[in-house]
């Protein structure tokens, strides 16, 4: 009956405090865009994702472009990163170009 | 008698005549030209304002401002800059129990203007409370708090 300190596992047993689980944002997708991008430095663009698990170009052109296959953009704009499009990691900052 | 009447009126004469010298030697009032207005001292970038909505226009502006959102809904975060010089944006959205949901950063030109920052979950966000903070250069410039239930 003693209730302890925490539930590391976050197993929602109802306690009303201390036993609530941490919420999973491990999921999140994110973007940035902006009316006036910086002026591009050696040919960097202003906007850019950053890649989380889980995520994949045609995903992110989705998500961003609302087009899934315009991910071919995104590959083209970050050539100097990529070399499989099958292949990106978590935490990559890719460069997202202007709406193709 | 006739030389004694004379003497007035030319005293008279050379007065007018001394009269008009004077004015015409009245300088002319120095006009000084208004001066040219002070070249504007560059601004700095500065946040104008931050608000939240649940879809962007072309302009990046929300279309309709809200605090309150679905466990489905993307949150879109609209930041308005000014300023004679660029810099760098960071929207960094944190649930109500600390934990950082997601950090991004956006270089932004000089100039005015609007940058948007977006987060979406697609298994759906844990109802509570969120609290984004837009920061500018690396320091806090405003926030705005939003509510997913």
């Amino acid at each position: 009956m003693t209730p302890g300190p925490e539930n590391p596992l976050g197993n929602p047993l109802g306690g009303p405090a201390g036993g609530a689980p941490k919420a999973d944002f491990s999921d999140v997708q994110s973007g940035s865009s902006t009316t006036a991008p910086a002026t591009p430095a050696a040919g960097a663009g202003g906007e850019t994702y950053t890649v989380k698990s889980g995520d994949s170009l045609s995903k992110i052109a989705k998500h961003h472009y609302g087009d899934a296959s315009k991910w071919h953009a995104i590959l083209d704009a970050n050539r100097d990163q990529i070399d499989n499009p099958d292949l990106i990691q978590p935490g990559q900052v890719l460069k997202l170009p202007a709406q193709p | 008698m006739r030389a004694s009447l004379m003497r007035p009126a030319v005293v008279l004469a050379l007065a007018v005549l001394g009269a008009g010298a004077c004015k015409k030697k009245t300088p002319d009032v120095a006009v000084t030209p208004p001066a040219p207005p002070a070249a504007p001292a560059a601004a700095p970038l500065a946040v104008t304002s931050v608000n939240l909505g649940k879809s962007l226009g072309p302009d990046k502006r929300v279309t309709s401002e809200t605090t309150t959102f679905a466990k489905n809904d993307s949150v879109y975060a609209s930041v308005a800059t000014s300023g004679s010089a660029g810099g760098t944006l960071a929207a960094r959205w944190t649930f109500q129990d600390g934990q950082v949901v997601d950090e991004t950063t956006q270089s932004v030109g000089a100039g005015p203007a609007v940058t948007e920052f977006h987060i979406f979950k697609p298994s759906g966000w844990p109802t509570g409370n969120y609290k984004v903070e837009v920061m500018l250069n690396g320091a806090p410039a405003q926030s705005k708090e939003f509510r997913v239930q």
